[in-house]
């Protein structure tokens, strides 16, 4: 049975045209860790407040391990959330931050000791314990925010952006601490995010969405290999995924080719075979960077483009070539090798590696299913 | 927190019960001791109220008798409001240039900030007997500084006669208000953006014109923020008036809250509804004072900008 | 072109620069000045706490000169020969307990307003500030009826209760603005904590407001400590007089007694003065911070 269940959760402000959170559905199973990504003003914060109780449910209906929760007071629901900007109470010290909470419950003064300082043994923070906000660095804070919310052996964490205040090295400390926090402690996370890099290494699950709604729940690598529309598509993966207007047209007998701009290349049989109710159609083609490539190492299957290069940004493990093709008004990003030795204004041939391709309706802008064996 | 849609979110509607707790204490204080007052000076106004509890309607006659049969009242208002007036150009002008004095960094800025706030905080009365010490015709430090540098023929009873009496008392104001405004201006630029003084640095302006042009309008809401604080003040003013001069001499220093406390408390008339009625048309005055300056001043604002 | 080493490290051209005795003699001008009006601003204030040092008679021989002999005796028969003790006790009674319950009150009511979003929430509050720019004279004359009426008239209850409301508006101003500008997410997680509204204001709001809460105590402090016209209305016995009215009245009986006069007016001064010299900071902050825009 799912710990955290959303069924059509809606929230409508007053005096607000738009609903900022519409018809939402979500499961969210036991031990899970569930990132709620997408960009600002996408209603994933407020979802989130919702589950905490600190916002008013419109419509829906929100249950815990089963119990309704709709009108339960946010203490009451056995959960934690750990905020963006820590929410740390700044007159107390560490200790107190952590025991607060539980102060309130009644519980005796010898377990909340024992509790915290385990919860302090656990994030590295026995020796700052009785230190005040004012005097730890981002990080420390952060961890006292996290103390604060496993202290309380919470069912639910929740997570409002947690790691956006600090800096980027910070960050990917930070990441990695959290995953290997949730494997020890077992729980069941909620976290939000508008950053992909952080969904797609720590999410079990990932939910992403857009203008109050849900587009696409799923598996990271799941949902990176088939995006179900081309804001997915284009929101995971840095740098993005390049969708160029394409058609596909119809060449002799039954081969199928993809016409981006002047070049028309040619698709391999297999995947032609299933494209064929759609010759003639336009499309937006899809193709990651990782799957272009100089000529030296094409793979089999891959179709070949000439491109003059319009920058070259070498970034140290890998180079970054930006590509125009003619008759094509959008560059293309391509992810080579460091090796490169491309420069600005050269033409070169370029392969794609077209079995990795996605295909998208240009009005719907949702993908066209291609079955592939991959 | 937002008021719930749905009927259930019973924790999550607006906590009245809680928010009633807290306003209501101070809103109760309000009432009583401000709101209602207020309102029962109107209600007087109209009335002859007597102090054995008497009240006859009495209709406009008291605003008809103040306006028309009561030479002193103008004086008083006349008075007050020369007060009003003057005292924030002097005021505020004369801070300014104390805060640009400071603001071009000069040593001992703290301490100069600190002695010149120090007027401000000491009572009306000690001001006013101190200052009448000052103004004494025979040893005080205004006439012994005229002799001082051989101006014997300028001194004269300054509080005593009615021709010096509101402009001594003026320069009164102006000494205990300027270090206030000077202090005000001096946070105020010290938190300008200082790219923009560069800038005008850099564009190689004089002294001058970086001033008027630059400075002054970065700061102008500060200014306009201290120009009616001092105008507010000014209509008010009652402490002063009553420690040195009590009014006079011949009126020369009435001010409009003398003059009502004089009517209601002082005189025998025994009649509260005359001053209260003076009371609510210089209320009205005020009001209408504070409106009429701000939209003046901030309209100017719009213009030039 | 040729550029000479030097010539690349040239002076910015301020006109000081080019002309440096200009520039010295500018600034010492300036200097001058400003010693002069420092004389002019704390000089009476100085010369008050030397006459208070002095006998009437010394003064009246030489207004200007500094105390020879230092009479601290003046203090005590000040405070116990002219009543002034009485009347900077009753002061101090009547200013801390408003103080207190104003401060209290109006923690609250700017918490409230602060806080929480109800629908009356900004036009109470335009209501409460505004009664700022109200003069005296509108509620003096109904007050004085108010308190006969209740037989609080000449009691320091009565003017107890006066200068909370009096008080009330600026109070409220200071701290809301401060209230208002802690984050949101501090008083989200007291609540996931458990802790009630009232909890909340207690236990987070007050103590991360305190330093607002500090300042408008001491102006508070201050302003109640030197109000006159309201005391001057409501007060009427000796007995009961604050420390304005208390020297008023001495002046109006011993005009001539300079010497007493200044010793009064000096324990009038200086808790005024203690807290400046710890506080100057604060209380100018807190002061002018409302004209600053």
């Amino acid at each position: 049975m799912a710990v955290v269940t959303l069924r059509n959760i809606t929230k409508r402000y007053d005096g607000g045209a738009e609903a900022a959170v519409r018809d939402v559905s979500l499961d969210v199973g036991h031990g899970e860790f569930m990132v709620l990504l997408g960009p600002s003003g996408c209603g994933k914060s407020t979802a989130l407040r919702m589950i905490a109780g600190l916002e008013s449910i419109s419509a829906g209906t929100l249950a815990i391990d089963g119990v309704r929760m709709n009108g339960v007071p946010a203490k009451d629901r056995d959960i934690a959330m750990v905020f963006q900007s820590y929410a740390l109470y700044p007159h107390m010290n560490v200790r107190d931050n952590m025991a607060f909470g539980l102060r309130r419950r009644g519980l005796p003064r010898g377990e909340i000791d024992q509790a915290v300082s385990e919860t302090a043994a656990l994030l590295g923070l026995s020796p700052y314990l009785s230190r005040k906000p004012h005097a730890l660095s981002g990080g420390q804070r952060q961890r006292v925010a996290l103390g604060r919310a496993i202290v309380r052996k919470p069912k639910v964490f929740l997570f409002d952006e947690p790691l956006s205040n600090l800096d980027a090295a910070l960050r990917v400390s930070m990441r990695a601490e959290l995953i290997k926090l949730h494997q020890r402690l077992s729980a069941t996370m909620i976290y939000v995010t508008h950053d992909q890099v952080e969904a797609m290494t720590m999410g079990t699950r990932i939910c992403i969405m857009q203008a109050g709604g849900i587009v696409q729940t799923g598996a990271p690598l799941d949902i990176y290999r088939h995006p179900v529309n081309t804001f997915v598509a284009a929101f995971l993966g840095n740098p993005p995924m390049n969708l160029l207007p394409a058609r596909l047209d119809r060449g002799q007998g039954s081969t199928l080719s993809v016409t981006m701009g002047d070049a028309q290349l040619a698709l391999p049989p297999n995947l032609g075979n299933i494209l064929l109710p759609h010759a003639g159609r336009d499309v937006i083609f899809g193709l990651r960077p990782e799957e272009i490539c100089e000529s030296s190492g094409a793979p089999p299957g891959a179709a070949s483009l000439r491109t003059r290069v319009v920058a070259v940004e070498p970034l140290g493990a890998e180079t970054l070539l930006v590509l125009a093709a003619a008759g094509c008004t959008s560059e293309i990003v391509a992810r080579v090798s460091r090796d490169s030795m491309a420069r600005a204004g050269e033409t070169i041939d370029v392969h794609l590696n077209l079995a990795a391709m996605q295909l998208f309706d240009p009005q719907t802008t949702e993908v066209i299913p291609i079955q592939q064996e991959h | 927190m937002k008021r719930a849609g749905a009927r259930e979110d019973a924790g999550l509607r607006t906590p009245w019960l809680a928010l009633s707790g807290f306003l209501l204490p101070a809103l109760v204080m309000y009432a009583a001791f401000t709101a209602y007052p207020v309102a029962r000076t109107f209600w007087n106004a109209f009335h002859k109220v007597l102090p054995n509890g008497n009240e006859t309607w009495v209709g406009f006659a008291n605003l008809r008798a103040i306006l028309n049969n009561d030479p002193t009242f103008w004086k008083a208002v006349g008075n007050t409001l020369a007060w009003a007036l003057v005292s924030p150009v002097l005021e505020v002008s004369l801070g300014l240039l104390l805060a640009l004095a400071l603001y071009a960094r000069i040593p001992f800025a703290r301490f100069f900030r600190i002695a010149w706030f120090t007027p401000v905080l000491i009572s009306y009365v000690v001001v006013g007997i101190l200052w009448m010490w000052i103004y004494n015709y025979d040893w005080g430090v205004a006439n012994e500084l005229l002799r001082l540098v051989g101006l014997d023929a300028w001194t004269r009873p300054w509080l005593g006669n009615p021709a010096t009496a509101l402009p001594a008392l003026i320069f009164v104001t102006t000494w205990m208000w300027t270090g206030f405004n000077m202090v005000v201006l001096l946070a105020a630029l010290s938190s300008l953006p200082s790219e923009v003084l560069e800038a005008a640095e850099l564009d190689n302006c004089g002294w001058g014109r970086k001033l008027w042009f630059v400075i002054v309008p970065l700061v102008r809401p500060t200014i306009l923020n201290l120009i009616v604080l001092s105008f507010i003040g000014k209509m008010k003013i009652f402490d002063l008036v009553w420690i040195t001069t009590h009014g006079g001499p011949l009126w020369s220093t009435e001010t409009v809250s003398t003059y009502v406390y004089k009517r209601a408390f002082d005189w025998s008339t025994f009649d509260l509804g005359y001053p209260s009625a003076i009371a609510a048309i210089w209320f009205v005055f005020v009001l209408a004072g504070v409106l009429i300056l701000t939209s003046l001043l901030r309209s100017r604002e719009r213009l030039e900008f | 072109m040729n550029v000479s080493a030097e010539a690349l490290y040239v002076e910015p051209t301020l006109r000081s620069a080019r002309r440096p005795l200009a520039g010295h003699i500018a600034r010492s001008l300036l200097l001058i000045l400003l010693a002069g009006y420092t004389a002019f601003s704390a000089g009476p204030f100085l010369w008050l706490a030397s006459m208070s040092l002095r006998t009437t008679s010394e003064i009246s021989a030489n207004h200007y000169a500094l105390p020879s002999i230092l009479h601290w005796e003046k203090f005590p028969a000040a405070w116990f020969g002219s009543s002034y003790g009485t009347y900077f006790l009753n002061s101090l009674e009547v200013v801390v307990a408003a103080v207190i319950v104003l401060t209290l009150i109006g923690a609250m009511a700017a918490f409230a307003f602060a806080r929480y979003r109800f629908r009356m929430n900004r036009v109470l509050y335009f209501v409460i500030f505004s009664t700022i720019i109200f003069p005296p004279q509108i509620t003096i004359i109904s007050l004085f009826q108010v308190l006969v009426d209740y037989g609080l008239f000449n009691s320091l209850v009565g003017l107890t209760l006066v200068y909370i409301a009096f008080q009330l508006p600026l109070t409220v101003y200071i701290l809301e603005s401060f209230f208002a500008r802690v984050p949101q997410d501090l008083f989200d997680a007291a609540r996931m904590d458990g802790y009630s509204d009232g909890a909340i204001f207690w236990r987070v709001m007050l103590p991360i407001g305190l330093p607002a809460i500090a300042t408008t105590v001491i102006l508070n402090f201050i302003l109640l400590w030197n109000e006159f016209l309201y005391a001057v209305v409501l007060i009427a016995d000796d007995a009961k007089r604050t420390l304005p009215l208390g020297i008023q009245k001495f002046m109006g009986d011993q005009l001539e007694d300079i010497g007493m006069i200044s010793t009064g007016m000096m324990i009038s001064v200086i808790p005024v003065v203690i807290l400046y010299v710890f506080f100057s900071e604060k209380l100018i902050q807190g002061m002018t911070a409302g004209a600053v825009k």
